[in-house]
């Protein structure tokens, strides 16, 4: 039997014979390299869920025309610049002066389904329109016309191309809508008339024109900035802006969850690594006589440190692979609860928790073994 | 010359004199018992003749080499070469086999032979508990293993400190039975003792107090034969 | 004699003694400092939450004020006003404390020299109020627009002594008309002209561009609207909704007694609005949705992230100390054993264990505690530059996961020490 294969023989028994003791350090490291894999995982992945979060914030680009007005192909045209995972909603909207009740109202053509997405804060009494002739009423106007969900309201529309000074009779174009719900939004949305944009073209019988475009993108700021700059110089017609209260603010609250995350996660960290040495300190003092009959049979210091750290580092090896799946099921029970949705496994990680949970039981090893082997091994054998 | 010669030893603790100027011989072959209560000394001698003490002053010659002065680094490697240990609480590893503890020793001497180490258990008449666990094994197994141990890798002197001291009558025989028939194939033997009946199968015994060589005395039945052989 | 051998082992094991103590005491630092952040960051967040700008706006009733969304003009309906001298009120309500920042906002249109239409907004800058509790605050857009980037020049100072002629204009507006800080503009309202200096020009990255911000005197004497004020924006410290808010939100007179006092005594954005209207004279005070509901989406969140990596760090913690406990106490085995053999009953030696480990632990318990406390204001100042607030619900809940924690630690090796045969200890097997 070649020498090296003893020396594993003799570190394996140690650790499936005195099982044990050996549970018990063994969780210890695995808990340690659990948290570290855990929170580091979360650590990185916080931005990226938080950011989703602040996009109930709602749009923090907006598209306006360079010159007068767009279509949806130079919207389309500016998004295809912004890298399309990050894109959560473009909405294009389009305002025009309509009456109701002979009252002039502003309506707002959109795309009902893209504003769910931009705008996850509205909140809607009844349902967004999802047919034709369906109307979405801002909640003011629905006091002053005294509205409710499901009533039937015409809203007509004076052709701008005819001349209002002649004496000549203006027909206006007219359609008989359906309330579907009512808007509340305790902002200035509330004093408007939102209509699917097929609808508004149909009213006012002139297609393809938008006058601005909301986009909520999940990009930090720096790239938001980027965004914009390329856009606006790359499409002529499409003028990008940032939405600087949203931006701004954003990148403050997220540096300094990160920040928060960041401190818990060290100290959290530390704390663990130093409990996770103490355990190994108190497990390796336990076999001082151990290693006082190794040395009274023959063995040198460096051999019995060999063996010891032999034990720890595989113990931390160990340790750290089912930390490692801890940690990532951890990580992902988290943010299944916190975010409701799940996160990405990261490989390169678990080298890492492994090599971190290695040095650290080796380290914690080491110590105390070294303490142990300057021991007289006839003190230890007597039995103190 | 003398496999082991001990001139004028002293081990001073303060003002406790544990040895004191203690001359001794050991001839290669011998058996022998070393006596004394409590306090005499007898581990003293037993630490300094196994490597793991220092004298205060004096010379300890083994093989002709003087072993007082050496580096605890050398000194651990004359007792893996030269030394068989035998403690009267084993001293097994507990979570290492009959046949691994033995390994242990082939193991820091050299290179690890099971085969070799199997037939060491075989000696002491042990080879079917070769694959059991210390906890597994009675108290005379337990000390049969660690005399197996301490023969695997042929020492010159084989060390023996209360050998008997925790088992019971029957497995004190199987022990000194062992020492005979290790003493019939060649192998010296020093057994610190407090037990007369066990001292005076030894071929000789000196007896300790005080620190001092009291007296010695030599075994005239001595006979080496086998006198309790239970294989 | 049995504090004897307990201050023996504390004294003689010293080391050992003051591992197990070192050890408690981290995890009751961790429990500690995790706990106090845990139960802070929910107020930390919300007043970082805070630069999102106002979360309730207070208009007048019955008005619809048809204020402009980007660059669509609206039409302005006059009629309905607050009233400025009720301004003051806001900060009296129940949940005054709650209330971080507000302002006061009156729109006028106005005609600059060439002919250009503007609008005039007039509001609080940096108002320096002085609150019947003594309290001071500094209110207005220069803490609640402090997303505006200075382009120009500086913020309005509406201290200084020459407060009343000036004005800040929007980057946008600016630029059109080539306006740069320290030019006077002459702007002619209704009824009165004004001579004003611009002190900034500010990029706010929205329809606030195109407009000039002045104090509110100076737009109420241009717009001819003395005393009068179009809305009020206020940035409050809230709790998320719940059930009963949003049944409250609807109608606070369909709740019962209870409820309502509930509702009303929680800092629901609701519930400040209501009482917000209770002051202020026929005003409506809704929350704006934008603002309320995303604070409170990432409020929840960020707070039940932080509870589930306390709840972790305190498992983590608490099998650190265990395993801890359980490897030292079985260390002992030989002196025990003897202890039995002389005689000690096991109830006699669990106690002997149980009382030093408990000493111990309080100890450690104890020094882990202050060091917790130090590593959550460790946290606070690095993170939110303010210290974290000490609950005291901390203190048992630490108190009593040590001792719990320290003693499920001694279960398994007192269950093993009992089961010792003296004899086999002590023979070193």
């Amino acid at each position: 039997m070649k020498k090296r294969q003893m020396y594993f023989r003799m570190i394996t028994a140690s650790l499936l014979r005195r099982r044990s003791r050996m549970i018990v350090a063994l969780l210890s490291v695995a808990i340690g390299a659990a948290i570290l894999s855990g929170l580091v995982t979360i650590y990185i992945d916080v931005p990226r869920q938080m950011g989703a979060q602040f996009r109930n914030y709602g749009a923090n680009m907006i598209f306006t025309p360079a010159d007068g007005s767009f279509t949806s192909e130079d919207i389309t045209n500016g998004a295809s610049y912004i890298d399309s995972k990050d894109i959560v909603g473009v909405t294009p909207y389009r305002y025009e002066s309509v009456r109701i009740h002979e009252l002039p109202v502003m309506a707002a053509g959109t795309d009902m389904e893209q504003v769910k997405l931009t705008s996850p804060y509205w909140s809607v009494e009844g349902g967004y329109p999802t047919g034709s002739g369906q109307l979405l009423l801002g909640a003011s106007l629905a006091e002053k016309f005294r509205l409710g969900v499901g009533d039937e309201v015409t809203v007509s529309y004076t052709p701008e191309f005819k001349d209002r000074g002649s004496d000549e009779t203006v027909l206006d174009n007219t359609a008989d809508m359906k309330v579907e719900g009512i808007l509340e939004t305790g902002g200035p949305e509330e004093d408007y008339v939102y209509l699917r944009m097929s609808d508004l073209e149909e009213l006012t019988g002139i297609s393809g024109k938008t006058d601005l475009a909301e986009l909520s993108i999940s990009a930090k700021s720096d790239k938001l900035k980027e965004y914009a700059e390329k856009i606006s110089s790359s499409v002529p017609a499409v003028s990008a802006r940032l939405v600087k209260r949203v931006t701004e603010s954003e990148s403050t609250v997220l540096t300094k969850l990160q920040a928060l995350v960041l401190l818990v996660t060290v100290i959290v960290l530390a704390l663990t690594m130093i409990c996770v040495a103490t355990t190994m300190t108190a497990v390796v003092a336990e076999r001082r006589r151990e290693i006082g009959l190794r040395k009274a049979i023959g063995a040198s210091n460096s051999g019995i440190i060999k063996e010891f750290m032999g034990e720890g580092m595989l113990l931390g090896a160990v340790g750290g692979i089912i930390g490692s799946v801890l940690g990532f099921v951890f990580a992902q029970q988290i943010s299944i609860n916190v975010f409701s949705s799940s996160i990405s496994f990261m490989p390169l990680l678990v080298p890492i928790t492994i090599l971190v949970s290695v040095a650290v039981t080796g380290i914690s090893c080491l110590l105390p073994v070294r303490s142990a082997t300057q021991i007289e091994p006839a003190l230890v054998l007597k039995g103190e | 010359m003398s496999l082991l010669e001990l001139k004028g030893i002293y081990k001073i603790y303060g003002d406790l004199h544990a040895l004191d100027d203690v001359n001794m011989k050991v001839e290669k072959g011998e058996w022998l018992s070393i006596m004394g209560p409590s306090g005499s000394g007898k581990s003293t001698m037993m630490n300094i003749i196994g490597c793991m003490d220092k004298p205060s002053k004096g010379e300890v010659l083994l093989d002709g080499v003087d072993i007082s002065k050496e580096s605890p680094k050398n000194l651990t490697a004359i007792r893996r070469d030269k030394i068989g240990l035998i403690f009267q609480q084993f001293h097994l590893v507990n979570y290492l086999t009959a046949i691994e503890n033995v390994m242990l020793a082939q193991y820091y001497h050299s290179v690890p032979d099971e085969k070799e180490a199997l037939e060491a258990l075989d000696r002491v008449g042990l080879a079917d508990r070769a694959k059991h666990l210390p906890s597994q094994l009675s108290g005379g197994e337990q000390q049969r293993v660690c005399v197996a141990r301490a023969l695997i890798n042929y020492p010159e002197i084989i060390l023996a400190d209360e050998p008997t001291g925790n088992l019971d009558d029957a497995n004190e025989k199987i022990v000194v039975d062992l020492f005979h028939k290790l003493h019939n194939e060649g192998t010296t033997l020093i057994v610190v003792t407090h037990d007369p009946e066990v001292a005076e199968v030894a071929q000789r015994t000196v007896w300790l107090r005080n620190g001092k060589l009291h007296k010695e005395t030599v075994n005239e039945n001595f006979t080496g034969e086998i006198r309790f052989d239970k294989n | 004699m049995f504090f004897r051998m307990i201050s023996g082992t504390l004294f003689r094991q010293w080391k050992k003694m003051l591992m197990i103590a070192f050890t408690i005491a981290l995890g009751a630092s961790l429990a500690t400092a995790m706990l106090s952040v845990m139960l802070d960051v929910g107020d930390k967040v919300n007043q970082e939450l805070k630069t999102y700008g106002a979360n309730i706006t207070v208009m007048p009733k019955e008005s619809s004020v048809l204020s402009s969304l980007y660059e669509v003009e609206g039409e302005s309906s006059a009629g309905a006003y607050l009233r400025e001298d009720e301004l003051g009120k806001i900060k009296t309500i129940f949940w005054a404390f709650n209330i971080v920042d507000y302002a006061p906002f009156v729109n006028t249109t106005a005609k600059l020299d060439d002919g250009t239409e503007v609008t005039a907004v007039g509001t609080w800058f940096n108002h320096h109020m002085e609150l019947p509790t003594g309290e001071q605050l500094d209110a207005g857009v220069t803490s609640m627009r402090n997303w505006w980037s200075i382009v120009d020049g500086k913020w309005l100072d509406e201290q200084s002594s020459d407060s009343g002629h000036v004005a800040m204009v929007g980057a946008a507006l600016a630029q059109k008309l080539g306006i740069k800080s320290g030019d006077r503009l002459h702007i002619s309202g209704k009824e009165q002209d004004a001579d004003l200096e611009v002190v900034g020009i500010f990029d706010a990255g929205g329809d606030e561009d195109d407009k000039i911000f002045m104090p509110v005197d100076t737009a109420q004497a241009i717009g001819d609207l003395e005393g009068k004020i179009d809305s009020i924006e206020v940035s409050a410290i809230t709790t998320p909704e719940n059930e009963l808010a949003i049944k409250a939100a609807k109608d606070p007179k369909s709740l019962t007694i209870a409820q309502y006092e509930t509702w009303y005594c929680t800092a629901y954005a609701s519930s400040i609005c209501y009482q917000i209207q209770e002051v202020i004279t026929d005003s409506v005070a809704s929350p704006v949705r934008q603002v309320a509901d995303s604070e409170g989406a990432i409020l929840e969140k960020t707070e039940l992230l932080m509870t589930l990596i306390t709840i972790l760090s305190l498992i983590g913690a608490a099998l650190g100390i265990c395993n801890l406990v359980t490897a030292s106490v079985m260390e002992r085995s030989a002196e025990i054993g003897l202890m039995k053999a002389i005689g000690a009953q096991n109830a006699a030696v669990s106690g002997l264990v149980l009382t030093e480990i408990i000493i111990t632990a309080i100890i450690g318990g104890t020094v882990g505690f202050f060091a917790g406390w130090g590593f959550a204001q460790i946290i606070g100042h690095t993170v939110f530059g303010s210290a974290i607030s000490m609950r005291p619900v901390v203190i048992p809940i630490v108190v009593v996961l040590v001792l719990i924690v320290t003693l499920l630690g001694c279960i398994p090796a007192i269950r093993l020490l009992l089961k010792l045969r003296p004899a086999e200890v002590l023979h070193g097997k």
